[in-house]
């Protein structure tokens, strides 16, 4: 647990959790932010840690990690498995049970789409890795089931 | 956005979006790879469309009339004229040129005799247990590739069939369990999860898997083999479980096992495997599927069968079907033509060499849209559209089921459809 | 050294997409190859540069050659190609495309344009 080192540890419950352990478990699973522990925030004394906290937790410049989904062209063949495969296309676009192509133009939350003969991402504030809580936020369904490994998950 | 078919391989998609402003495609939404490359011939680089005739020779444009004059010149001197290929043409022209073979008492067979082959001829024999796609997305709950590579064949079918969530199958991907049966790691073989079996058959051995199945599939008796065909006795177990207790199982046929053990009648002795299958299995049923490549393989054999009552090699004489145990292969290898009229195809590229180095001593007329080997030593060249965008007409898709193609776009100038070339041909032989 | 050929399709490499798009040497550099198990490669002292001969009774046909893991020993990969029905023939009336045996030496000589291949076919009756 390298992130409860660097908090106030006095359990004060100012950021919602009942204690500065739970505040931790919930910034690991991304239910929380570091901004929410008001005292590391105000608090001269804590300036380090909130440094070396967000560090941790975000990029260098102190930003949060973002989720990025690479589809690599080159080694894609059109074949629309990721189109399928999705949990959210196969939520919201009804022909993509039966394996088809979802309609046109693309429905709201769909994330998929194969354009002229590679696949494409469209919109990635719908993915289940955002939007959903508890284990459907680790959904790698893309990346296993692509048969060429075009599609990476990334964190930038 | 309009809604058309994909003519780019055998399985006939039919969910594909094209932007087009009636001369130009310039966006598709859902076809793979390969229905792609199918919309970039209407402008490829090579493509060709004027009639042309090879004189001193080199190949030059001529007109229609000229072309069509040189055809009739050429078949008139010729009494065993052969035609070949027609599995990339309408149903609509396989049965023109199955008239014109009647009218010049030719022989005529397609691609399908060198690559499925005689598929219905041996379901004619013995009966075959086939499916469809809709059942299989809805029903299917075993899949095996048997020396199929489907990745890089026909690249949605994998989607369609493994990872669509039909009426009986909603879990999808979870519910199903995939088997493949190949020398080779190929592509396909990244779709595999926990519970699927991969098999690394011993190149060649096919026919002894298939002979060992028929002996025990009863899954009680013991195995005391400790390696069947190169495969581990655990594996083997598995196979035979996963084939007894299916509810819906499909095995896919690739020419990876058509087209080994030649020396075997491996399409007999494997619907002999899927009846004793199904006869001993109480819960379900395994049928076949043959995978084809090009759009209408399994058109021409439907087509000859409906109106001539043979599906492949046909031979004409005096305007009657003549019974002939020939094929393609035999007729080019024994010398037993003089002049040919390939429709759609390349066979220079495709034929083992001496094969091709007979077909090209011999006049030789190519009906095609684009450059090729064949058109390399071809005699005449007439231009064609492509079926599905430039022209309407109806194909076979690889579970038989038939589908109509629509025309959206209009073919270039001096391009005409297979079926009216060959029309034409046929009125150019009837002048006097 | 004796080695067994399969004729495979590879949608990388696909001659009706040459034809089409490409011209006569981007067809012979996609097409005119083979891939070799890395121990068949060390076992017939290959480099990158050389070219492999392939021979049998049905003909003969030098090819370019690529390592890859996943092709088994023993087996050379090649796709449908004008280069790989070279060595292909007939038997009992059906053409062989899988498991032709085949004889498999390095060589410096040089991979037959497209253009000398047709000429090879229209001399040969």
């Amino acid at each position: 647990m390298e992130i409860y080192p660097f908090l106030p540890k006095t359990n004060c419950k100012k950021c919602g959790h009942p204690t500065c352990m739970a505040f931790a478990l919930a910034l690991l699973q991304g239910k929380a932010k570091v901004d929410d522990c008001t005292p590391l925030i105000d608090e001269k004394k804590y300036k380090e840690n909130l440094e070396k906290l967000k560090e941790l937790m975000g990029g260098a410049d102190g930003k949060e990690k973002e989720l990025h989904i690479d589809v690599d062209k080159d080694l894609c063949d059109g074949c629309g498995i990721c189109v399928t495969a999705c949990p959210v296309n196969a939520r919201y676009c009804l022909p993509t049970l039966s394996g088809k192509a979802p309609d046109y133009p693309p429905e709201k939350h769909q994330l998929f789409q194969v354009t002229d003969g590679k696949c494409e991402l469209l919109d990635l504030k719908s993915c289940r890795r955002l939007e959903a809580e508890g284990r459907e936020r680790e959904c790698t369904v893309c990346e296993n089931y692509c048969p060429r490994k075009a599609i990476k998950i990334n964190y930038v | 956005m309009i809604r058309i078919n994909c003519s780019g391989c055998s399985l006939l998609c039919d969910d594909i979006f094209v932007n087009t402003n009636g001369s130009i495609i310039d966006q598709v939404i859902g076809a793979c790879k390969k229905g792609k490359q199918r919309l970039d011939q209407l402008n490829a680089k090579n493509r060709i469309t004027s009639p042309m005739i090879r004189k001193n020779k080199e190949l030059k444009k001529v007109s229609w009339e000229e072309a069509l004059n040189k055809v009739k010149e050429i078949i008139k001197n010729s009494s065993k004229p052969i035609l070949y290929g027609f599995s990339t043409s309408s149903c609509e022209a396989q049965l023109k040129g199955i008239e014109l073979a009647k009218k010049i008492n030719g022989f005529i067979d397609s691609n399908s005799i060198i690559c499925q082959g005689k598929v219905l001829n041996v379901a004619k024999d013995s009966g075959i247990t086939l499916t469809t796609l809709a059942e299989i997305i809805n029903k299917a709950d075993l899949l095996i590739l048997w020396g199929a590579n489907i990745a890089d064949s026909i690249p949605r079918l994998l989607n369609k069939a493994l990872f669509s969530r039909g009426k009986f199958r909603l879990t999808g991907r979870e519910i199903k369990t995939i088997i493949m049966i190949d020398p080779i790691k190929t592509a396909s073989f990244e779709v595999m999860q926990m519970r699927d079996t991969a098999l690394y058959i011993q190149l060649g051995k096919d026919i002894d898997l298939i002979r060992f199945l028929k002996e025990n599939i009863s899954i009680d008796r013991e195995i005391i083999e400790n390696k069947i065909a190169g495969l581990d006795k655990e594996d083997i177990k598995r196979l035979i479980i996963n084939l007894m207790n299916a509810e819906y199982g499909v095995i896919f046929v690739g020419q990876g096992l058509l087209k080994s053990n030649p020396e075997y009648n491996i399409l007999k002795e494997l619907i002999e495997l899927v009846r004793a299958i199904n006869s001993k299995n109480e819960k379900g049923r395994l049928s076949l599927v043959f995978l084809g490549g090009h759009y209408n393989m399994v058109g021409f054999e439907h087509v000859a069968l409906s109106f001539y009552g043979k599906n492949h090699s046909l031979q004409f004489s005096d305007n009657l079907l003549v019974n002939t145990n020939d094929t393609i292969v035999n007729k080019v290898a024994n010398d037993d033509f003089d002049c040919s009229v390939i429709v759609g195809t390349d066979p220079i590229s495709n034929f083992p060499s001496f094969l091709s180095s007979k077909l090209a001593s011999k006049p030789l007329i190519l009906i095609d849209n684009k450059k090729s080997a064949t058109m390399e030593v071809a005699d005449v060249f007439l231009p064609s559209s492509l079926t599905g965008l430039e022209c309407e007409g109806l194909a076979y898709r690889f579970d038989h089921v038939p589908i109509q193609l629509k025309k959206i776009l209009n073919p270039p100038s001096d391009v005409l459809s297979d079926e009216e070339i060959l029309n034409n041909i046929i009125k150019e032989i009837n002048k006097k | 050294m004796e080695m067994t050929v399969n004729i495979v399709r590879m949608i990388e490499r696909d001659q009706i997409e040459e034809f089409s798009f490409g011209d006569e040497l981007s067809l012979k550099e996609k097409l005119a190859i083979g891939f070799l198990n890395p121990k068949d490669f060390d076992k017939l002292g290959l480099v990158k540069s050389l070219h492999i001969k392939l021979s049998n009774k049905y003909g003969d046909v030098i090819i370019s050659q690529v390592r890859d893991e996943k092709v088994p020993e023993g087996i050379v990969l090649m796709p449908v190609s004008i280069w790989s029905n070279q060595i292909t023939g007939v038997e009992n009336g059906n053409i062989i495309y899988k498991d032709l045996k085949v004889e498999v030496e390095p060589t410096r000589d040089p991979i037959l344009q497209f253009k000398d291949l047709i000429a090879k076919i229209k001399k040969k009756k």
